[in-house]
């Protein structure tokens, strides 16, 4: 007769017992446990150093009452903050303060979700790198947060209720989201700003959000969230900012244009189709950064009052590429002046010129301003819609 | 101290072991003698005074003293039969036996057997114990003064339930018939699909006390020759009191003791067994069980239905991934939502953990807690709903659905979510029957493990099974087969059900000495015909 399977079924069994009893639960975190943080906002006092965060925290019990039943019965007017709480908190460096945080909260902070790391501007002049340390050191903080650019404080704007969202930070990450989708700002996650941080020479960028105020339908005042420009940094300080017109041309430079809009006098178009490149060039010690641009565009709108014949279309992709250009000009203007390649060139010359590029590295910041930039865009246009003939004529 | 409890552990399994060791008692057979009223008097007292054992003593012959006794069991035998074809003529041939015996007495009883009874099977035997056990298995015995032998009557006939639809295996366009519990009906349900004379009914009767007759099912050439012979050696090591549903047999012969998944199948439809049968395994009937145990039985076997090969094949592969898929949620969807919850939130897509997490405010007890309570609350609803009187069982299900649907919820003891996955487990956890039991036990095991060790401890104790199941054997042949070891031939009646044009040979896994199953170029074709040039009409 055989004993033995019948044997080691019981001493499995056994082990198996020992091994989950003695390990318990030590690393369980029930959910009614911990405060989920949907947004964490960081300052820094010019004046004395100190570290200020600001934990956005869901309410999941507001979040259950306002999907259940009588969800959405009461309605806070304006800008009043729904299922979110703030906390704030100051020390010496972030984690002095997540030290201290765990004194006055009744959960434990959970970092897991957070969606946007908020800088105040004037914090982020002085330089954010031990934040970033903070959150590139620990695997609980998500690398695909989106970094974030406050214009005034940090607290200020994680405390705004804006949005059809409950929850102000994911609100937030969609407005950008949303404005990086259509072409507008760029959307820089925590992993994006990091690995422009390690390139030495390409300057990290982060799209800056204000506050707004608009008229509500009652008639009252309200503060709204909006995205206003390209925050850019050097090395982990923020040095200036591109407005509207440079973002884009920066967007167009380094190919994240993916939907959005054309706009040249009496026409706007879609953008469908874009791809944009940089092709270095060494001659001699001058380098020749040629940007090509390759674009496909549906004409939506257009105001003027003629046949769309063949050459007004080709007059329209002529105007197309021109504005491309003007503005991606725009951008490498503003980068010059402020010595900072955002759009890295540097990485590009690398990528070609692996033996110059020791020599170039070091001197970079001063070659950079002299770099000589070419534009080339092509524009094609692929459909005009439905209207040949102008439906009124001059 | 590992060392310390093995040794106590097989120390207690010898001693468990020794009181089993009795042995069957050996007895010679007793024969019978020439005189009648001796014989009878053994069998009274073997028959005891059972009053459903009928002796009927009667003389035979116009001479007096020619006595005979006619033995059988009420209720078991066909009385009309009895009356019309043995009795009868035993009593009314007075003359013809007197006239028989004046010539040679010692062949009387060849002569009743030949020219008085008109019954069709009759046998002969000189053995007591042999006409005990046919007695109690509904013969009749006719006892003639001075001869040593008797005849056995084979006039079996009894109250028995009908050929009635499926109820377990249902089907929608497969045949609707299903095994009884008789074992004959069995047998000509089978006979009737397979025509061939290579179909072979091996009858052999298992019980000490019941003595209930088994038949292994194969077909010669078909079923491998090792196959049946192992089969036969595990049935004849049983040695139990009683066999009353073919269950005890699989319990008896399953290659693994404690085995956590069924290794050998049953089924009460006809065709499946055919079917499978015609696959090259065997089948065992057990008289008194409506089920038929098919063997080997491997693991994919759980996730085939006789309606796949009724179905189409494309809608069939679909279905079956749907049990497949069920099958997986039933194991590991508690366990998954509950490590989700307790160990790693940041697995959850971010609205999810919000509105889980909304949920899950204000509950009293750990996410575990609420698993298992929901788990059990289901089980015992189950069990309820089983095993209640048909007519209190709407009691039940309203109850149930109540407790379990709205009033957990609003009575905040268990989050809503968890309301879902526990009633999406119960169902899926129905699409794979013969895994519901084992399933049930597994999802149990699964969600305790989550509440301690999260996902790392289920994916421990997920390989654990597999390593189970890979070890796993059904008579012999692996039980992951034809999915590991892997048999890319064999692969299609698995994951895909291939048109039956397609199968032409038996799965490989079972070693079947003819593989051949039909001529492999079956593919439907369009004729190349003149008119059919339009393609349709």
């Amino acid at each position: 007769m055989k004993r033995e399977p019948c044997f080691r079924i019981y001493l499995a069994i056994i082990l198996v017992i020992i091994l989950v009893c003695l390990s318990g639960c030590w690393d369980s975190e029930e959910l009614n446990k911990i405060s989920i943080v949907s947004g964490l906002g960081w300052d820094l006092d010019p004046d004395t150093g100190e570290v200020t965060l600001t934990y956005q925290s869901i309410i999941p019990s507001e979040i259950k009452s306002t999907s259940g039943m009588d969800g959405g019965g009461e309605q806070k007017g304006g800008s009043a903050l729904r299922a979110i709480q703030l906390d704030q908190d100051t020390g010496a460096s972030p984690y002095d303060v997540l030290n201290r945080f765990t004194q006055h909260g009744s959960r434990i902070p959970f970092y897991q979700h957070t969606q946007v790391y908020v800088f105040g501007k004037d914090g982020a002049q002085k330089g954010i790198y031990g934040f970033l340390d903070t959150q590139a050191r620990n695997p609980v903080s998500r690398p695909n947060a989106l970094i974030v650019v406050s214009e005034k404080k940090a607290s200020d704007i994680l405390g705004i209720q804006d949005g059809m969202e409950n929850i102000q930070a994911f609100g937030m990450a969609a407005e950008i989201k949303l404005s990086a989708q259509f072409s507008k700002y760029p959307a820089v996650t925590r992993l994006d700003f990091q690995q422009r941080i390690l390139s030495k020479t390409t300057a990290p960028i982060a799209p800056i959000v204000g506050i707004a105020e608009e008229i509500s339908s009652q008639g009252e005042k309200v503060k709204r969230l909006r995205v206003m420009g390209t925050a850019v940094f050097k090395e982990d300080r923020m040095i200036g900012q591109l407005n509207e017109r440079e973002s884009s041309g920066l967007l167009w430079t380094i190919n994240k244009i993916k939907k959005g809009f054309v706009i040249i006098p009496e026409a706007s178009l879609e953008i469908v189709r874009a791809k944009g490149e940089i092709v270095p060039e060494l001659q001699g010690d001058q380098i020749i950064i040629t940007i090509e641009i390759d674009e496909e565009s549906n004409l939506v709108e257009y105001t003027g009052h003629q046949d769309l014949t063949s050459d007004i279309l080709q007059e329209l992709e002529k105007g197309q590429a021109k504005e491309i250009e003007s503005q991606v000009m725009a951008a490498v203007e503003k980068s010059f002046a402020l010595d900072a390649d955002v759009f890295g060139f540097g990485e590009a010359v690398h990528r070609k010129y692996k033996k110059e590029w020791k020599d170039l590295q070091s001197r970079w910041d001063e070659i950079y301003p002299n770099i000589e930039v070419v534009v080339k865009a092509k524009t094609h246009l692929n459909e005009i819609g439905d209207v040949r003939k102008a439906l009124l004529k001059d | 101290m590992f060392r310390l409890l093995s040794k106590k552990l097989r120390r207690w399994q010898i001693l468990s072991s020794k009181d089993q060791t009795q042995t069957k008692p050996d007895r010679s057979p007793v024969y019978l003698s020439k005189n009648l009223e001796g014989n009878l008097q053994i069998l009274r007292e073997v028959l005891g005074q059972s009053s459903d054992v009928i002796i009927r003593e009667m003389k035979i012959s116009s001479d007096s003293n020619v006595d005979a006794a006619v033995i059988y069991i009420d209720g078991m035998v066909d009385r009309n039969l009895l009356n019309r074809d043995i009795l009868q003529p035993l009593m009314f041939n007075l003359q013809l036996i007197k006239d028989h015996i004046r010539q040679n007495h010692s062949s009387l009883i060849d002569f009743i057997k030949s020219s008085v009874l008109t019954v069709g099977q009759i046998t002969g035997t000189e053995d007591i114990d042999r006409v005990i056990s046919d007695v109690l298995k509904g013969h009749t015995a006719i006892l003639v003064e001075g001869v040593n032998q008797t005849l056995l009557i084979d006039a079996k006939g009894w109250e028995t339930r009908g050929i009635e639809q499926t109820t377990n295996e249902v089907s929608i366009r497969g045949p609707k018939d299903s095994f009884t519990e008789t074992l004959r009906t069995n047998t000509t349900l089978l006979r009737r699909k397979i025509r061939d004379p290579r179909l072979t009914f091996q009858s052999l009767q298992i019980g000490e006390r019941s003595k209930t007759d088994v038949a292994v099912v194969y077909i010669k050439g078909i079923t491998p020759d090792s196959l049946i012979e192992e089969i036969n050696q595990r049935l004849k090591r049983i040695d139990a009191d009683a066999v009353l549903d073919s269950s005890y047999i699989e319990q008896f012969i399953e290659d693994n003791p404690i085995s956590l998944f069924p290794t050998i199948g049953y089924t009460e439809r006809p065709d499946v067994t055919a079917a499978k049968i015609l696959e090259g395994r065997a089948a065992i009937l057990v008289d008194g069980s409506p089920m038929a145990l098919t063997m080997p039985f491997l693991f994919i076997e759980g996730f085939q239905n006789p309606e796949d090969y009724y179905a189409h094949p494309f809608f069939a592969s679909l279905i079956r991934w749907v049990r497949l898929l069920g099958f997986i949620l039933s194991i590991y969807l508690p366990g998954v939502f509950v490590s989700l919850k307790a160990f790693h939130p940041e697995l959850f897509p971010t609205p999810l953990l919000v509105s889980v997490a909304g949920a899950r405010e204000g509950l009293p007890f750990p996410v575990v807690l609420e698993a298992l309570l929901m788990l059990m609350l289901f089980e015992v609803l189950r069990e309820a709903g089983l095993r209640m009187p048909r007519s209190l069982g709407q009691a039940v299900s309203i109850v149930g659905a109540l407790v379990i649907g709205q009033a957990a919820v609003s009575a905040g003891l268990v989050g809503a979510p968890m309301v879902i996955v526990i009633a999406a487990t119960a169902i899926a956890s129905f699409l794979v029957v013969p895994f519901a039991d084992i399933g049930a036990l597994l999802r149990l095991l699964m969600t305790i493990v989550a509440g301690f060790l999260g996902l790392f401890g289920m994916i421990i104790v997920q390989l654990e099974i597999l390593s189970y199941l890979a070890g796993l054997r059904s008579l012999g042949v692996p039980y992951l087969s034809p999915v590991a070891p892997l048999n890319i031939r064999g692969l299609k009646d698995t994951f895909l059900r291939a048109p039956l044009w397609a199968m032409d040979s038996r799965p490989a896994s079972l070693n079947s000495p003819d593989m051949r199953r039909q001529s492999p170029d079956q593919m439907p074709q369009v004729p190349k015909t003149e008119s059919n040039q339009g393609g349709n009409q």
